[in-house]
């Protein structure tokens, strides 16, 4: 008995002032770096790409990691957003800013029509379903003349954005993302979400609105995953079907999480950073990379089942982004 | 205790940091009918679930026909004979009667006589042969009862433990179990455990009786021996 | 007659994506777990045929002799060593091991056999014959022919035998069947085996009849799910009609609106009748 509560007894660390100040300056150094061309270009890549990856995979962290809807078709969103940017910029000849924003329409609209089978779906069901959804929508822009097809697009951006700019942006969506995470999971809705993943029918028995929440999420996530997926797309030039609608960017959000811990929202934040300094190590080993991500994935669900922040949580006692509303030492 | 065919010694089991079972004695002889009485909550079936070995026990012993069988999984446990026929007559409602009943000589030991147990059984239970291929899920609750009991009759088992086999049913059909329980406890020569939460049935029905109450044995002794008021006492807790 | 061929067609292909479903639909009705590395297996399966048959100079189809069993083993030693053991820690780690496991194996393939399109040549993959108006391809036939041996193999054992019951019995209720002596950790291991022994045979007819490469594992994957939850999860024969069905609409849409026909079926099919056409 005594162990157990001592679980719960962990020092939230970002509800202390001095955790609070250190995030604010953490934070800020990282903006002070970005728009003082401290870090070098090659640096602000990697920088990028963290910040998008911490994104995209905080979503997928709120889907399957805090509400139970474990989602295989995270491509969808990213598919979706790389072809707005890149009709809105090279067909349209809108800004980067428009494209983006299309990008984010055009995933809240889907999400929002998917709410039909959201509505209808559990557990394994909703894996397929979204990962179904996203083969039907690769096979469409397959077919699709106006978006040339299997050969995709280039996306062309006029003028095209300097790199600390991008990586300004980049921050500011990741910071809002794990923000947005943060505060979602502290409010009445949060509550609802985490009981709903534990046991949905008790969850709906005493009174959530499991279908709002589940959208709401839902569409949450495809926004946030839609504007990162954007710029990402934007920094690799071009987007067609296979690339765009791929299941292998769900593989890296998956082992992000992971990696990182799923259910916690550091968890994201340093799965990122370990996913693209592996990636950036193992492209010395052409044809190992996604064995050695596949095996690594495997062995952290075996042997450290909560991932890298989950088990430090555990075995140090403290929490930072605590998601928990109520803590038990407070009550006492 | 010596020419016990199942002892139980000082056993533990829980969930999580809940003590289910705690500190139990219990020892049935050769061809005994023991009760296992107590209200809802006292740990009777976690007490033989773990026996059984679909629990794993915390602590203590379990002792069948002199063999340590402490915390081995539960088909190695059926196939030394001692089955547990569980709570409201769980069958594998999609597949036949006499498929649910062919499972039950699933180990080895027991094939080899499949045959003749199977018409054994079809005798002690003639409704059940009536309704050979009929998916053991469209049966009533006392029919899928006996499917359940032949199932584990299948096995050729030394020991044969019931867990609330009346519960949910009328008391005819109840009736008609009983004496086919009290059957086959004379003509095989089995022992037989009881969990039952109906006193006066229990006592009837054995020879002898353990109390549970919270996790321990209250009270134990000869069925015929003992007085309704003591009984109560101890099944209550008062 | 357009009619009749395509119903025919339709019938002798789909037996091919109704025994990739069956693997799948096992795991999912006995162990309870959506298998995600289940293409990959197909493709492994492919790929073994093609290596063997001009290796030890035999028709394709006699290296099943060979590819069944090894592929049962391994399945068997899969499941035994690795998932069991995930599966212990709940049911999202074991479908994540399983997608990790389709990641190693479909670049595991990439770098022993390379990124080359393959295909398991035979000869008489030209050959016709004439039924009345109806023009029937002989490999389709056989096709047909070593799936539904396949399919009624497995159903006569799962019906006939001890293990066969008690894999039943175990997808029915695993506890109960615990307590008739069965062991369900082997079942699991034998269900496994079983369905990477189907992924084998589903294999070679794929490589028949298609080029494929170590990428395919996801389409195949996804062809397997559609299949499988049309039919209802966990039913054999759900799985032969929904295969059936879904080699009509690949009949009917052709090759660039096949798989969307069978992907739009599949929705409507979990919006309508999430349990599939046959589940209960």
């Amino acid at each position: 008995m005594a162990k157990r509560r001592l679980k719960n007894d962990n020092v939230r660390v970002l509800d202390s002032l001095p955790m609070l100040i250190v995030c604010i300056a953490a934070v800020s150094a990282l903006y002070f770096v970005c728009l003082t061309k401290l870090a070098s270009n090659n640096t602000m890549r990697y920088m990028i790409q963290i910040f998008l990856y911490i994104t995209m995979a905080q979503m997928w962290n709120l889907l399957s990691g805090f509400t139970g809807m474990t989602s295989l078709g995270q491509q969808l969103n990213i598919g979706l957003a790389g072809y707005s940017v890149a009709i809105a910029t090279t067909k349209l000849h809108l800004s980067l800013g428009m494209g983006l924003l299309m990008g984010v329409g055009v995933s809240v609209v889907v999400a929002l029509l998917m709410s039909l089978i959201l509505y209808r779906m559990e557990g394994m069901y909703f894996s397929i379903a979204t990962w179904v959804v996203a083969e039907i929508f690769e096979k469409l822009f397959l077919n699709w003349k106006y978006v040339g097809q299997g050969s995709g697009m280039t996306i062309r951006v006029v003028p095209y954005p300097r790199i600390n700019e991008i990586c300004v942006v980049a921050l500011t969506v990741c910071v809002l993302a794990v923000a947005a995470v943060y505060f979602l999971l502290r409010t009445r809705i949060g509550l609802g979400l985490t009981a709903m993943r534990d046991d949905i029918s008790a969850a709906s028995a005493v009174g959530v609105n499991v279908f709002n929440h589940k959208l709401f999420v839902y569409t949450i996530a495809a926004a946030f995953t839609a504007v990162a997926a954007g710029i990402f797309l934007v920094n690799k030039g071009i987007v067609y079907p296979e690339s765009g609608f791929s299941i292998s960017w769900t593989i890296s959000l998956v082992f992000i999480v992971i990696v990182g811990g799923s259910g916690t929202v550091g968890g994201p934040i340093v799965g990122a950073v370990i996913y693209v300094f592996l990636q950036e190590y193992l492209a010395r080993f052409p044809g190992w990379s996604n064995i050695i991500l596949g095996a690594i994935t495997i062995l952290t669900i075996l042997f450290l089942p909560k991932g890298i922040m989950g088990t430090l949580q555990e075995k140090l006692g403290f929490e930072i982004f605590s998601a928990k509303r109520f803590s038990y030492s407070k009550r006492r | 205790m010596s020419d016990a065919l199942l002892s139980i010694k000082n056993l533990s089991a829980g969930y999580g940091d809940f003590v289910a079972v705690e500190s139990v004695d219990l020892a049935v002889k050769k061809g005994q009918i023991v009760s296992l009485i107590g209200i809802n909550g006292a740990g009777k079936t976690t007490l033989m679930h773990t026996v059984a070995g679909l629990h794993k026990p915390a602590s203590g012993k379990v002792l069948f026909g002199g063999e340590d069988i402490t915390g081995l999984p539960a088909d190695k446990i059926v196939a030394k004979g001692l089955s547990l026929v569980p709570q409201g007559g769980r069958c594998f409602t999609r597949m036949s009667v006499q498929d649910n009943l062919l499972m039950g000589s699933f180990p080895r030991s027991a094939r080899k006589n499949a045959k003749q147990t199977l018409e054994h059984i079809y005798e002690l239970f003639p409704d059940l042969g009536e309704m050979k291929q009929r998916p053991a899920g469209n049966l009533s609750g006392g029919q899928r009862q006996m499917v359940a009991i032949g199932r584990a009759l299948m096995g050729d088992p030394e020991c044969l433990i019931f867990d609330e086999i009346s519960l949910g049913l009328s008391p005819a059909v109840i009736n008609d179990i009983y004496k086919k329980i009290k059957r086959i406890n004379e003509e095989e020569n089995t022992s037989i455990i009881l969990i039952e939460q109906d006193i006066h049935r229990a006592l009837k029905a054995s020879d002898a009786f353990y109390v549970m109450l919270k996790g321990r044995v209250a009270l134990s002794g000869q069925s015929d021996e003992i007085d309704s008021e003591t009984l109560k006492k101890a099944y209550f807790g008062i | 007659m357009y009619f009749a061929q395509v119903l025919i067609n339709g019938i002798l292909l789909g037996s091919v994506y109704a025994l990739l479903g069956v693997g799948m639909t096992m795991i999912f009705g006995i162990v309870k777990l959506t298998n995600l590395a289940h293409g990959e297996f197909v493709i492994l399966g492919a790929y073994l045929s093609t290596v063997l048959a001009p290796l030890l100079g035999i028709d394709p189809i006699l290296t099943l002799f060979i590819t069944v069993p090894l592929m049962f083993l391994l399945g068997f030693l899969l499941q035994y060593l690795l998932i069991g053991w995930a599966m212990k820690k709940g049911s999202e780690p074991a479908l994540l091991v399983t997608f990790g496991l389709s990641i190693i194996l479909q670049d595991g393939m990439l770098m022993l056999f390379s990124a080359d399109a393959q295909h398991i040549p035979v000869s008489y993959s030209m050959d016709t014959v004439k039924i009345g108006s109806l023009e029937i391809s002989v490999l389709h036939l056989v096709l047909f022919a070593i799936s539904l041996v396949s399919i009624a193999a497995l159903s006569l054992f799962l019906r006939n035998t001890y293990i066969g019951r008690a894999i039943r019995a175990t997808a029915d209720d695993a506890d109960v069947a615990a307590l008739s002596g069965v062991n369900i950790n082997r079942i699991y291991a034998i269900a496994m085996g079983i369905a990477m022994a189907s992924a084998a045979v589903a294999g070679l007819c794929v490589g028949m009849k298609w080029t494929y490469d170590p990428s395919a594992g996801g389409n195949y994957l996804l062809i397997a799910f559609v299949v499988v939850v049309i039919g209802g999860m966990g039913s054999v024969p759900g799985t032969l009609v929904a295969g059936i069905l879904f080699g009509m609409a690949q009949v009917i849409g052709g090759a660039s609106y096949g798989l969307l026909i069978s992907y739009i079926l599949l929705l409507l099919v979990l919006i309508f009748r999430p349990k599939g056409i046959f589940g209960k």
